[in-house]
């Protein structure tokens, strides 16, 4: 026994130190009001009268025009309809002293779908409107029929509707195989990128399950076999949408903060910061609110700093503090401690109700300070160091009465330290620069001054070394500082002085060309591919000529050589093997000047089996008649 | 005596040729010697101009010298004195063949002169 209590204690410290997954969305009092608006709209018909009324009274208000909504309940009722009476049943019963008549034929109607055969959605109807109609229910019956529509609608709406209809039940029913289809529900949800769980059915359907599931749960007394983990993963589903499409979807929403905001087992807990998480000494205060889903005050609870360490330096300021609890907020004076500025880490526990959920979160909170200049010196240096350096203090936010001068042979140098004003320590913040400022031409160089080991900052101008930065132009600059970060009150803007610069060799001051970049850029002329040059036409003629007339020497030489043309028989077959060869030269031409070789194979293909056929003919018929004449 | 005996050698070349060679050679012959100047004066225009279409003048040139080589196939399958070496291909078959090449060059040739 007391070791059970010993692993017990080890496991309840190793779960509180374990870091729980907080909240990510919820929803705030302006969601609530736009629900609200989205639930109180006029309505046409029984259904949306019933998801208006009913939704309304989740969230804690009460129905306007109760009477005239009582009424519209009435007339519009259809007693031959189970969905009717289930909408006016319990929408009736929302709004008080409403009473809707009840005949033995709607009781017998109601029973009477209470069966195996009947869909889950209208058993879920009947159960309800029985129930909310204060009529007898036979409870076993309802479980069998329940236990026989699951096996058979084996989907996740059916099964939210039978936990629903579950919870009107007597307790003495056996409702424990029921109770087991939340778990089974939950294996069904989509774990999305660890922060929301849902089904793939949609928001509207996780939103009923956690209704419904709470609803069992309450009613039959026995803990959901849901984790902390998810169920800030389903409040983060069912709150992620903040504009809803539908009637059923904000009713739907409604149901689920009702059901997270109260039920006996786990209530999930919001902290916000009042403002930006931002203490200073102006405003010394931490403010924190704790809410629950329903935006409504957890003033019973009690909320402790654990530990608070400094983003920077990693030391612990803070440990085990409480905060303290004014009208509805609970407040904390950080700067007591006398914080640094910069960042630091909460670390925060709220305790005081058994069933808080998520009520471990981890805070970053800004302690901002005011900056002061110190000691802030300008002089002139020499670079050979011949005359003695004249240094100038200046007081913030005075200017220098005079202006400093200097050319190629001297450096102007500044000196000074940045502290917190109220405490007097060093800071270094992230924007320090020197700003020189040329009012005559509008040019503007700006340099970063940094800090050395022991947080002085220092800052050197070489005149000569940097005159590319000023384009070499001689003048008059205002120089300024500006000194800013994300944890100062008041960042700085300080001209405070004129330094005339001369730089050698200035060219003609040239106007400054602002960096306009969106002028038009000057056209590019594209260059075509130029065509290679070609010989001229009448080389090119002369040539053709040259080349065809040897075929002339061709005709000559087979005319003088007595070619055998007289033996050339007049048969069909040669005629068409010449015809057939001479239209293959001419398909050559014409594949030269049009066609491709696709086309010319096809031609090619019909008249070469032609011309094949025609010669193979003409030279059998030729040797048949050698073969004759020998 | 060296440009005498080669003159002499074309003389009797020239005579031998005219008598002894077949008529039918004799026209082969014709049509060889027309597809050899034809073939040298493209070279020549190639020399002189340069090769700018080029796949134009390579195509010219190579249809010639296609030619020209199976030209020289008919000439010496058709050779009655040859007639010996080449005993399943008669002259026909010789002339059949010579047709079928010559399409498929001057298809692959024009297809290459662009």
């Amino acid at each position: 026994m007391a070791l059970l209590r010993l692993v017990s204690l080890v496991v309840l410290v190793l779960a509180l130190g374990a870091h729980a997954l907080t909240p990510s969305h919820h929803l705030t009092p302006s969601d609530l009001v736009r629900l609200q608006d989205v639930l109180s709209q006029p309505y046409t018909d029984l259904k949306a009268a019933y998801l208006s009324i009913v939704g309304q009274s989740k969230l804690g208000l009460s129905v306007a025009g109760s009477n005239e909504a009582c009424d519209f309940i009435k007339s519009n009722l259809d007693p031959s309809s189970v969905e009717s009476l289930f909408y006016a049943a319990e929408a009736s019963q929302t709004i008080a002293s409403c009473e809707i008549p009840v005949s033995n034929e709607t009781r017998d109607l109601l029973h009477a779908t209470v069966s195996e055969d009947s869909t889950m959605s209208q058993i879920h109807q009947a159960v309800s409107a029985l129930s909310f109609l204060g009529l007898p229910l036979a409870s076993q019956e309802v479980v069998s029929a329940l236990k026989a529509r699951i096996s058979k609608e084996d989907n996740v709406l059916a099964i939210t509707l039978a936990l629903q209809t579950a919870s009107h039940l007597s307790q003495q029913a056996e409702l424990g195989e029921i109770l087991e289809e939340i778990e089974d529900l939950a294996a069904r949800l989509d774990d999305l990128g660890g922060v929301y769980l849902q089904f793939e059915e949609g928001l509207e359907v996780t939103a009923l399950f956690v209704s419904a599931a709470y609803a069992l749960s309450d009613h039959v007394g026995v803990e959901p076999p849901l984790k902390e983990d998810q169920v800030i993963q389903l409040l983060n589903s069912v709150f992620s949408k903040k504009s809803w499409d539908s009637l059923s979807e904000a009713f739907s929403v409604a149901g689920a903060a009702a059901a997270l905001a109260d039920n006996r087992f786990h209530k999930p807990v919001i902290v916000s910061a009042v403002g930006p998480a931002t203490v200073s000494r102006s405003q010394p205060l931490l403010q924190l609110q704790v809410m629950d889903v329903l935006c409504q005050s957890l003033s019973s609870a009690n909320v402790l700093v654990e530990t608070a360490t400094s983003a920077a330096t990693k030391a612990t300021i803070l440990s085990q503090t409480p905060f303290t609890q004014r009208d509805g907020i609970f407040e904390l004076n950080f700067m007591a401690s006398q914080p640094a500025s910069g960042y630091y880490q909460f670390s925060v526990a709220i305790s005081g109700d058994s069933r808080l959920v998520g009520n471990h979160i981890e805070l970053k909170v800004k302690v901002s300070t005011k900056v002061s200049i110190n000691n802030m010196d300008l002089s002139v240096v020499d670079k050979d160091q011949s005359i003695g350096t004249k240094t100038t203090r200046v007081e913030y936010p005075n200017k220098a009465k005079s202006s400093f001068i200097a050319d190629s042979h001297q450096n102007f140098a500044m000196s000074f330290q940045l502290v917190d004003e109220s405490t007097g320590v060093e800071l270094t913040p992230h924007q320090t620069f020197v700003r020189l400022h040329n009012q005559k031409t509008g040019q503007e160089v700006v340099f970063v001054a940094e800090p050395d080991s022991k947080n002085l900052y220092k800052f050197e101008l070489d005149t000569a070394e940097r005159k590319a930065e000023f384009d070499s132009i001689s003048g008059t600059y205002a120089l300024y500082l500006m000194v800013g970060d994300a944890t100062l009150e008041n960042p700085v803007l300080w001209n405070m002085a004129d330094i005339v610069l001369k730089f050698p060799d200035e060219e003609a001051p040239s106007t400054i060309q602002s960096k306009n970049l969106y002028v038009p850029k000057p056209e590019i002329q594209h260059l075509f591919r130029e065509p290679e040059r070609r010989p001229p036409t009448v080389l090119s003629n002369t040539f053709t000529a040259m080349v065809l007339s040897p075929f002339l020497l061709l005709l000559l030489l087979w005319f003088k050589l007595g070619a055998n043309v007289s033996n050339f028989s007049l048969s069909p077959s040669s005629i068409l093997f010449h015809v057939g060869h001479a239209a293959m030269l001419g398909l050559m031409y014409v594949y030269w000047t049009q066609l491709n070789m696709f086309q010319t194979l096809k031609y090619l293909a019909i008249i070469g089996s032609l011309t094949f056929l025609a010669g193979n003919r003409m030279l059998a018929q030729k040797a048949v008649k050698r073969l004759e004449r020998k | 005596q060296l440009s005498y005996s080669v003159f002499s050698v074309i003389s009797r070349f020239l005579e031998e040729y005219a008598t002894s060679t077949l008529n039918k050679m004799k026209v082969v012959d014709a049509y060889l010697l027309y597809i050899l100047v034809t073939g040298a004066l493209q070279f020549l225009y190639c020399l002189l101009v340069g090769t700018f279409p080029f796949n134009s003048v390579l195509s010219g040139f190579i249809s010639c010298v296609g030619s020209f080589i199976l030209a020289v196939c008919l000439r010496i399958q058709i050779n009655p004195k040859n007639k010996g070496d080449f005993l399943s291909i008669s002259p026909q078959r010789a002339c059949a063949d010579f047709l079928f090449a010559y399409t498929i060059l001057h298809l692959v040739v024009i297809n290459f002169v662009g």
